[in-house]
C-alpha cells in the first residue's frame, strides 16, 4: 500500500475494538467499565437506537413490494436471495448488498452474509441463547477429531453467567447436562399443541423439549431499564431492529453500557485493512483503516486489540496484516488463519398437520420457538456418525395464504380465509459441522474489492459426517411428531444448502494449547501477538450444535477480564 | 440466527405460508432474462384484470379487491417482481379470457369461465412438472422444469390474496389489528370470532 505518512492521521487509545457486533459491543463495554479509553471501530455506516430501525414500525402495506424483493434487489442481494428473508424490504437495510461486496466460491458454496453498521449481526441474530455443554469442549480431544479445546466449560461457567445477567435470557430450568440452564428471566410461553408435543414426546420417548432460550426481556430488571431497554412487546419484527430495546443487541445494551463510562469512542466507516506489527517489541501498535467513504487512510494506536469482526472479517484482517515477522499474514504460523471454517447445518427435519385445538390460539407474536436439545451419541446412544443436533419450531395456525392452494373464489372464500387455518407444526434441525482444515478461505491473489483490499474465495462442503447425520435429522423429527400424533408428516432435506447459511459462520483462527496447531491460547490472545485478541465466532475450535452467540459474549467477557489484567500487570 | 423464526417473520407477511411457485419465481430474479419494463398490460387487459381479482375478493360488508388497489398491485408486482416466463403465462391467461369475451359476460358467465380457468390450471400446475426441493427451514420450494411460467390463475389468485390481505383496507377491515400486542399468550377463540392478524 502506498501512503503518504504525512497525511495519516494518529490516535492513541488504550484499546481499539474492531467491530462492533455481538462481540465487540462486549469487548467495548467490558475494557471501557475496567478503565480504559476504547475506541471501536466499526467499517459501516452508523445506525442510531430506535430512530435508525427505519422499518421497525411500518406496516405491511407500507412497503413497496408488501416485503418481497424486487428484481433488482434479488439481484443485488444473490447471497442474501439464499436465505429467503435477509434481502426482504423488510430487512434488506440491515444487510450488504452482495454485487458490492463481492466474494468467490471456488469450491462448494458459501452463504456470506453480512451486516455494516453498528452492531453488525446482532441487530439479526435469531436470538437464541444456549451454553454449550461439558461435552462440547472434550469432544475433538475424545474422538480425535481437529485439536482439543484448551478450555473446559468450568472454565466458561461463571462468564455465561455474568453475560446472562446483563443480557437478559428468558428461558426454562430444565436441570439438564446437554444442555445446562442459564440464569433465566421468565420463559415465553407455548400453545396448546406445542404442550401436548412436549408431553407426547416426553412420556412416549423420554426426550424433553423447553421452550427457545431467547435473549429477550420478558421482565426487565433494573439493571436492564438502567439503560433504556424495556420489556419485549412480542411483535416479533425483531429483524427490523427493536425501538424498545426488547431484545439484547450491542445498540441496545452493551454499546449504552460502554459508553456511560464516558470512555467509549465510537468510530463508523473504518475499515481496517491491516493490524500493524512492531518488529522492535514484537506486538502489534495499531491499525490502519480506510475510510468507507472518503477512502482516507489513518492509523489508530493502542496497547491492546480486540478483533471483533465476525469470523471471516477478523481472519481477513489477520491475512492483511503481512510483516517481516508474518510474511502469511499474522500469527499464522500454524498455517491455521482461514481453515477449518464451520457453521451449522440447517434445511433439515420435518413438518405435520395437527387435528383438533381448534379453539385454541395465541395471543400476540412469540418471537421464538421450541427447542428439542441433542439425544444422538449422547448417554448410550451411538450412531454412525459423530456429535448431533438440535431442533427448533413450533405450532401455528393457517392464515390467508393457504387460499392460494386451495380452490375456489368469492365471498365465502374470502370469509373463510379471515377464519382461522388448522395448526402446522414443523421443526428444523441446527446440526454440528466438524471442523475440517479444507473448509477454508485466503485471500484473492489478484481481485481487490473498491477499497482495494484483497476479495475472499471461499472452499467449503459438508463432509460425510454431516450428510449421515441429516438422515436422523429429518427422520428423528418424523418419529417425534408421529409421537404426538399429528397427522401428513413429511420429512425434508435441502440438497442444496451451503455452509454459512446458518449464519453462525465459526472457526477459522482456532484456540489451542499447541502455537503450531492454532492461532489463539486458552485467552483468545494470539499465540505470536500477545497484545492481540480474537473473541468472536474466529475462536471457535468445534462449533456444537447450539446457536453461539451467548458463548462468545462469554468468551469475550473473559478475554477482556484476562486482557486488563495483564495489561496492569504490564505484560503487555 | 434462527432460521425457523425469521422464515416465519417472511411468511407472517405473506400470509402464512410461501406459496412455491412464488418461491420459484423469486428464484429465477437473479438471472437476467427480459428487461421487466417490457411487461404492460393493455387497457382491456387491465379491466378483465381488475374483474378477475374482485372475483376472486368481491367487495362485501368489507371492501374488495378493486378498492384496495389490488389490480394496479398485481401489475406493478409482476413487473418488478417477475420475468419473463411469469409475464408471459400471466398474459396468455389475460389473452384467453379476451378470447372468450369476458368482460361481455355477465357475472354468472364470468364465475363460470373462472371456474373453467381455474380446472385448467390444475392440468397446467401438474404439467409443470412441479418438483418439491426444500430450501430450508419448513419452507417447500416447488421447482418449474424449464422456463415455463406459473400458470395465470395460479399467479392471479395468489397476487390478488397477497395484495388484498396485506393492504390496510384488506387488513384493518377484515382482522383485528395489533402492531403491539405487548404479551404473548395461549387464548381460546371461537369460529366467526374476528380474528387478530398475524
Amino acid at each position: 500500500m502506498n501512503i503518504n505518512i504525512d497525511a495519516i492521521k494518529k490516535q492513541t487509545y488504550d484499546a481499539i475494538v474492531v467491530g462492533s457486533g455481538i462481540s465487540g459491543g462486549w469487548a467495548a463495554k467490558e475494557l471501557t467499565e475496567k478503565g480504559l479509553n476504547v475506541a471501536v471501530l466499526e467499517r459501516g455506516r452508523e445506525i442510531k437506537h430506535v430512530t435508525g430501525y427505519e422499518t421497525a414500525t411500518k406496516d405491511p402495506w407500507d412497503f413497496a413490494h408488501r416485503g418481497r424483493p424486487d428484481n433488482m434487489a434479488a439481484e443485488q442481494y444473490w447471497a442474501g436471495m439464499r436465505t429467503g428473508y435477509t434481502a426482504n424490504e423488510e430487512h434488506r437495510y440491515l444487510f450488504e448488498n452482495d454485487k458490492e461486496n463481492p466474494y468467490i466460491e471456488k469450491r462448494g458454496g458459501f452463504d456470506w452474509l453480512r451486516a455494516y453498521h453498528t452492531g453488525g449481526k446482532s441487530l439479526l441474530w435469531g436470538r437464541q441463547s444456549y451454553r454449550w455443554n461439558e461435552e462440547d469442549f472434550m469432544a475433538n480431544a475424545k474422538e480425535g477429531i481437529g485439536i482439543d479445546w484448551p478450555i473446559r466449560y468450568k472454565d466458561l461457567e461463571s462468564w455465561y453467567t455474568y453475560v446472562e445477567k446483563f443480557a437478559g435470557i428468558s428461558g426454562q430450568k430444565e436441570g439438564l447436562d446437554v444442555l445446562p440452564d442459564s440464569h433465566f428471566l421468565p420463559p415465553m410461553a407455548m400453545s396448546a399443541p406445542e404442550v401436548h408435543l412436549k408431553n407426547a414426546v416426553k412420556s412416549k420417548m423420554g426426550r424433553p423439549i423447553t421452550i427457545g432460550r431467547t435473549a429477550h426481556l420478558t421482565q426487565p430488571a433494573a439493571h436492564h431499564t438502567a439503560i433504556g431497554r424495556g420489556q419485549c412487546q412480542f411483535r416479533d419484527k425483531c429483524m427490523r431492529g427493536c425501538p424498545y430495546g426488547g431484545y439484547f443487541s450491542s445498540l441496545s445494551a452493551t454499546l449504552p453500557a460502554a459508553a456511560k463510562t464516558k470512555r467509549l469512542t465510537m468510530i463508523h466507516n473504518a475499515i481496517v485493512s491491516e493490524i500493524i506489527f512492531d518488529e522492535k517489541t514484537q506486538k502489534a501498535k495499531g491499525v490502519r483503516v480506510i475510510d468507507q467513504i472518503t477512502k482516507a487512510v489513518t492509523e489508530y494506536y493502542a496497547k491492546i486489540i480486540f478483533l471483533n469482526a465476525g469470523a471471516i472479517g477478523s481472519t481477513a484482517i489477520m491475512m492483511q496484516s503481512k510483516s517481516n515477522r508474518f510474511p502469511n499474514g499474522m500469527g499464522n504460523q500454524s498455517d491455521q488463519l482461514g481453515r477449518n471454517i464451520m457453521d451449522h447445518h440447517l434445511g433439515v427435519g420435518a413438518s405435520a398437520t395437527v387435528e383438533g385445538f381448534e379453539d385454541d390460539f395465541v395471543y400476540g407474536r412469540r418471537p421464538s420457538g421450541l427447542y428439542i436439545p441433542r439425544f444422538r451419541n449422547w448417554g448410550r446412544d451411538k450412531r454412525e456418525y459423530v456429535r448431533g443436533f438440535g431442533y427448533q419450531g413450533g405450532a401455528g395456525r393457517g392464515s390467508w395464504g393457504r387460499g392460494t392452494n386451495m380452490d375456489g373464489f368469492g365471498a365465502d372464500f374470502k370469509a373463510e380465509m379471515t377464519q382461522l387455518g388448522g395448526w402446522n407444526i414443523g421443526f428444523t434441525g441446527f446440526g454440528e459441522i466438524l471442523p475440517n482444515p479444507e473448509n477454508r478461505f485466503t485471500l484473492s491473489p489478484d481481485k481487490k474489492d473498491k477499497w482495494g483490499l484483497p476479495v475472499l474465495e471461499f472452499e467449503a462442503e459438508f463432509g460425510s459426517n454431516e450428510l449421515n447425520m441429516r438422515k436422523d435429522m429429518a427422520n428423528d423429527m418424523a418419529e417425534m411428531l408421529e409421537a404426538a400424533g399429528f397427522k401428513n408428516v413429511t420429512t425434508y432435506n435441502s440438497t442444496t444448502t451451503h455452509i454459512g447459511l446458518g449464519i453462525h459462520e465459526m472457526g477459522t483462527a482456532r484456540m489451542g494449547n499447541d502455537p503450531k496447531t492454532s492461532v489463539l491460547n486458552k485467552n483468545n490472545q494470539v499465540h505470536e501477538v500477545k497484545n492481540v485478541f480474537m473473541t468472536d465466532g474466529a475462536c471457535m475450535t468445534s462449533a456444537s450444535c447450539v446457536n453461539p452467540s451467548l458463548t462468545y459474549m462469554a468468551l469475550t467477557a473473559r478475554a477482556a477480564d484476562f486482557a486488563v489484567s495483564e495489561l496492569k500487570k504490564k505484560n503487555l | 440466527m434462527n432460521r425457523r423464526q425469521a422464515i416465519s417473520r417472511m411468511a407472517i407477511l405473506l400470509g402464512g405460508t410461501l406459496s412455491a411457485p412464488t418461491l420459484s419465481a423469486m428464484e429465477r430474479m437473479g438471472t437476467p432474462s427480459v428487461n421487466s419494463a417490457d411487461f404492460s398490460l393493455t387497457e382491456t387487459q387491465r379491466k378483465i384484470l381488475a374483474e378477475v381479482a374482485e372475483h376472486i375478493i368481491p367487495k362485501t360488508n368489507t371492501p374488495g379487491a378493486k378498492d384496495a388497489g389490488v389490480p394496479a398491485f398485481i401489475e406493478m408486482m409482476l413487473k418488478d417482481c417477475y420475468k419473463a416466463p411469469e409475464h408471459n403465462s400471466f398474459i396468455t391467461g389475460l389473452v384467453n379470457l379476451e378470447k372468450k369475451n369476458f368482460l361481455n359476460q355477465n357475472k354468472t358467465e364470468q364465475i363460470a369461465t373462472l371456474k373453467e380457468v381455474e380446472k385448467e390450471n390444475k392440468e397446467l400446475m401438474k404439467a409443470y412438472s412441479v418438483k418439491q426441493i426444500k430450501v430450508g427451514d419448513n419452507v417447500d420450494k416447488e421447482s418449474m422444469e424449464g422456463k415455463v411460467g406459473v400458470p395465470f390463475w395460479r399467479l392471479v389468485k395468489e397476487l390478488t390474496l397477497f395484495g388484498y390481505f396485506t393492504s390496510e383496507q384488506g387488513v384493518t377491515t377484515n382482522f383485528t389489528y395489533e402492531p403491539i400486542p405487548g404479551k404473548f399468550e395461549p387464548i381460546k377463540v371461537q369460529k366467526g370470532q374476528k380474528v387478530t392478524y398475524h
